[in-house]
């Protein structure tokens, strides 16, 4: 049974963690060297140059992409190219990222940079993340043709899903990942076919296909408002253990009128989001969805919809969502 | 039948089939199948088998129900469908659960347990279809695990709009 803690007993129990974490010296180890091992996989991701042929698996769906990924003064170009199913391709510069729909013929504009949130975890995080998971660092045999380190995050309890990651080991890009659920089955896969690390990228790679908009192309729109950070009066009263809010504020979603509450919770390794928003006749759908390794759930509270969506098994989302409540006043 | 007692335990079967799977157990030979996959599951788990009595207790309490002759409900809308179906699991667990143990002495623990397995089971039920669009276009950019891929949260924005009509369609003003 999940237990509720007030705010200041979870701050408490945090710093009780980190004075036994520092007791015991080898969790002190272990607890870096997670963290570390993934920000120095993530600042790979960021910073390097690099090309290749990707797929990714969720649940029964399988998709390929071309990608070029470029760092040139401190910014980062990206395009990646559907080389299967309908043609899809998204491009994101330093302002914007843009998805284009040929058969469609619309384009998707969003005015915005994303991928500016994790750049590093809080002392807090890290803590958590070597609670909950038990890190595992081992040879991970080849992947696109390299020889790769294998990083294991096994989970210490139901309420989490099992991560492995595959790692060139001399640059830290990442080259595989897969996400297990309980019964040990693969929900989501991320693998490079082929790679080219430290590749030369022209600035034709990283450009839309299209340099001007189609006359007959639709312009959408249609990205999610920037956060507006604030306090939004909502709570989750049972929230699994490590998961601690890393943000907080209003947004309004793609094609809805009002705005939404969305907070945002972490344990260090996946994030789950809470969407309050006033509910509406024209939008009475109710339940759980799932893509791959993402969850959501949706529950009616009063005038609002309360939806969930996160990187952890349903049964944990659905929880979350059903203890959303306003704050009571102090 | 014996399909069937399984998908029952397994809290496979859907609202419309459950009224018959119940009438179903009130069979002896049902019973005595229905007995016998929870004492190996029991076992399987670890855990306690249950009383002697048990089974000649849920068959007296099911022959006390009525049959439901009703035809089944017709399929309106998927949520609804869906919404109602964790409904009945819920139910249908409560009900077999609270019955269950109300006339048998187990430990508190395996009490705990079940109600545990069944709140896990009925948000196990299988989903309605994708995450939408405007909720996952929201949240991607919040997962470490995603952002440390090439291509991050993109590739699945890339797989989760693949559909022409996923560019997000303005809901009706009102």
């Amino acid at each position: 049974m999940m237990h509720t803690w007030g705010a200041p007993a979870r701050r408490v129990g945090a710093r009780l963690l980190v004075v036994a974490a520092v007791l015991a010296s080898p969790a002190v180890h272990g607890q870096g060297f997670a963290a570390q091992w993934l920000t120095r996989v993530t600042q790979a991701a960021r910073s390097l140059n690099y090309t290749g042929t990707v797929m990714v698996r969720q649940g029964a769906r399988f998709d390929t992409f071309r990608l070029a990924h470029q760092f040139e003064n401190g910014q980062e170009s990206e395009k990646l190219l559907s080389l299967d199913g309908p043609a899809r391709e998204i491009v994101r510069s330093a302002t914007e990222v843009r998805y284009y729909f040929p058969d469609a013929k619309i384009v998707q504009i969003e005015p915005r940079s994303i991928r500016n949130v994790f750049p590093s975890l809080s002392p807090e995080q890290t803590a958590n993340l070597a609670q909950y998971y038990e890190f595992k660092l081992s040879p991970g045999g080849r992947v696109a043709g390299r020889v790769t380190e294998m990083a294991v995050f096994e989970p210490r309890d139901g309420l989490r899903y099992a991560h492995r990651f595959w790692a060139d080991p001399t640059t830290g890009l990442l080259l595989k990942s897969r996400l297990v659920n309980e019964k040990g089955e693969v929900i989501e896969e991320f693998a490079f076919n082929d790679v080219t690390v430290n590749a030369k990228i022209d600035k034709d790679m990283v450009k839309p296909s299209w340099t001007a908009v189609p006359d007959d192309w639709k312009v959408v729109q249609a990205g999610p408002g920037e956060l507006v950070m604030n306090d939004t009066g909502w709570t989750v009263n049972k929230l699994p253990p490590g998961f601690i809010k890393i943000s907080e504020g209003f947004r309004k979603l793609a094609g809805k009128r009002d705005p939404a509450a969305h907070l945002v919770f972490s344990d260090g390794l996946v994030a789950i989001s809470v969407f309050v928003e006033p509910f509406t006749v024209t939008q009475t759908q109710v339940g759980l969805t799932q893509t791959g390794g993402l969850a959501q759930y949706s529950t009616r509270s009063d005038a609002f919809r309360v939806t969930v969506v996160g990187e952890a098994p349903p049964a944990t989302v659905r929880q979350i969502a059903q203890s959303v409540s306003r704050k009571t006043p102090n | 039948m014996n399909e069937n007692i399984s998908r029952l335990m397994d809290g496979e079967v859907e609202d419309v089939e459950f009224e018959r799977c119940v009438a179903e157990l009130k069979s002896a030979e049902a019973m005595r199948t229905w007995m016998c996959y929870h004492v190996i599951g029991d076992h399987l788990r670890g855990g306690y088998g249950m009383s002697p009595k048990f089974s000649l207790s849920l068959s007296q309490a099911l022959a006390a129900e009525p049959t439901v002759l009703a035809p089944p409900p017709r399929r309106v809308t998927q949520p609804a469908t869906f919404a109602w179906a964790v409904a009945a699991t819920l139910a249908a667990v409560t009900v077999v659960g609270w019955t269950a143990f109300s006339m048998i002495e187990v430990p508190p623990t395996a009490v705990a347990r079940a109600r545990d397995a069944a709140s896990v089971r009925a948000a196990q039920v299988k989903p309605t279809g994708d995450v939408p669009a405007e909720y996952l276009l929201a949240h991607q950019e919040y997962s470490p695990a995603f952002a440390i891929q090439g291509g991050g949260p993109y590739l699945r924005a890339a797989t989760a709009t693949a559909a022409p009509d996923a560019a997000p369609s303005a809901e009706p003003r009102q």
